[in-house]
């Protein structure tokens, strides 16, 4: 009787962090810049629309990335952690996260 | 029982293999590396310390192992991870065979609580002991593939990664799947909800007491006693590949928890 009220407990809860985790769950990614900035300087040009602007016109842009967009990503370490906490890419753009699929690390 | 373990598992580990697409978004609960160049799901517990590396918890991850734990305990170990099938593999080359303790069972968990949480947590993927530098399946079916197809600079660890290979195929050879006992962070955490499991093997009342089970057991496990357990009949090595069913000569073993 115990058993079955842990397995009946546990498989709630599994089938709710499936389905939340799965379906409705998200988080907001940030651009890397600094990366972006790093390869400008090394002299690595990366065409990438909204990036030919001047300095001081640079804005970071956000994205949000569903859990399986974000377990994709993490397969070639795609998102770090800055030191403000947010999830920033690993990767210049947000664009070279969602999608991806060689994975290579 | 055994060959069509055998059947089960090769056809498994092509199918998880195929490379003909990949769907990375989400994990198959075995030990098979996303960073291969042919692999179709995810590796759990390279998803479990990636998110750690960032202080997040995968929900959708941590589910699908649970589910499955529920569903069929360690079932999975023994009849679908691929790594689980290399070791079955290089048992059957004659070498010298040895014995380890009960004690080092439980080493696993201390690998899945450090190396695969706590390293990534306070320190960086980048750090020499981060799980997946040192897994021997990523070597294999990663770093290997990688270093012939691109070639590799990094020469002193791969070098590092190669000879803890080494070491484990040397004790897979001598201990029979030497990795799930004592090192695997998977078989850790789906081993405890060996308890909780629908589909399990467990001893009736027909039993004799004959201890054929125990014998015959890979794990080394016998259905009949865990001396941990909150539950008797239970263990949580047991892989369920069904050796102890097929062998009790009263037919005393269910399937059906």
């Amino acid at each position: 009787m115990l058993r079955e009220a842990f397995f009946g407990t546990l498989l709630v809860l599994s089938l709710a962090a499936i389905v939340y985790g799965g379906f409705f769950r998200s988080f907001l990614v940030y651009d890397n810049l600094e990366k972006f900035e790093k390869l400008k300087n090394a002299g690595i040009t990366i065409k990438i629309p909204g990036y030919e602007q001047k300095q001081e016109e640079f804005s970071v842009q956000s994205q949000w990335f569903s859990e399986p967009e974000v377990v994709n990503a993490m397969t070639f370490e795609g998102i770090g952690r800055y030191k403000d906490g947010r999830l920033i890419s690993n990767y210049p753009d947000l664009r070279m996260l969602k999608g991806r699929m060689p994975c290579p690390t | 029982m055994e060959k069509l373990r055998l059947k089960v598992q090769l056809s498994v580990a092509f199918v998880l293999n195929l490379g003909i697409f990949q769907w990375h978004f989400m994990c198959f609960p075995v030990f098979n590396c996303h960073s291969c160049p042919v692999s179709i799901f995810s590796c759990p517990i390279g998803i479990i310390a990636q998110f750690a590396n960032v202080g997040l918890i995968p929900l959708s991850v941590i589910g699908t192992i649970a589910l499955a734990g529920l569903l069929a305990g360690r079932l999975l170990c023994g009849w679908a991870c691929p790594f689980g099938l290399v070791q079955d593999l290089l048992y059957k080359i004659p070498y010298v065979k040895f014995s380890i303790p009960h004690w080092a069972r439980f080493i696993k968990y201390g690998v899945f609580g450090v190396l695969v949480v706590l390293v990534p947590i306070f320190l960086t993927t980048e750090f020499p002991l981060f799980f997946c530098r040192l897994c021997p399946v990523a070597t294999i079916e990663s770093a290997i593939p990688w270093a012939v197809i691109r070639g590799t600079t990094d020469v002193v660890s791969l070098s590092i990664r190669m000879a803890i290979l080494f070491a484990i195929i040397i004790l897979a050879m001598g201990h029979r799947r030497f990795f799930c006992k004592v090192l695997c962070p998977l078989g850790a955490c789906l081993s405890v909800f060996n308890r909780f499991a629908q589909f399990f093997p467990e001893r009736t009342a027909d039993c004799l007491a004959c201890k054929v089970c125990s014998k015959v057991c890979p794990m080394e496990t016998d259905p009949g006693s865990s001396p941990s357990a909150v539950f008797e009949h239970r263990s949580e090595e047991c892989i369920s590949c069904l050796e102890c069913h097929k062998k009790c000569p009263t037919e005393a073993i269910q399937l059906w928890g």
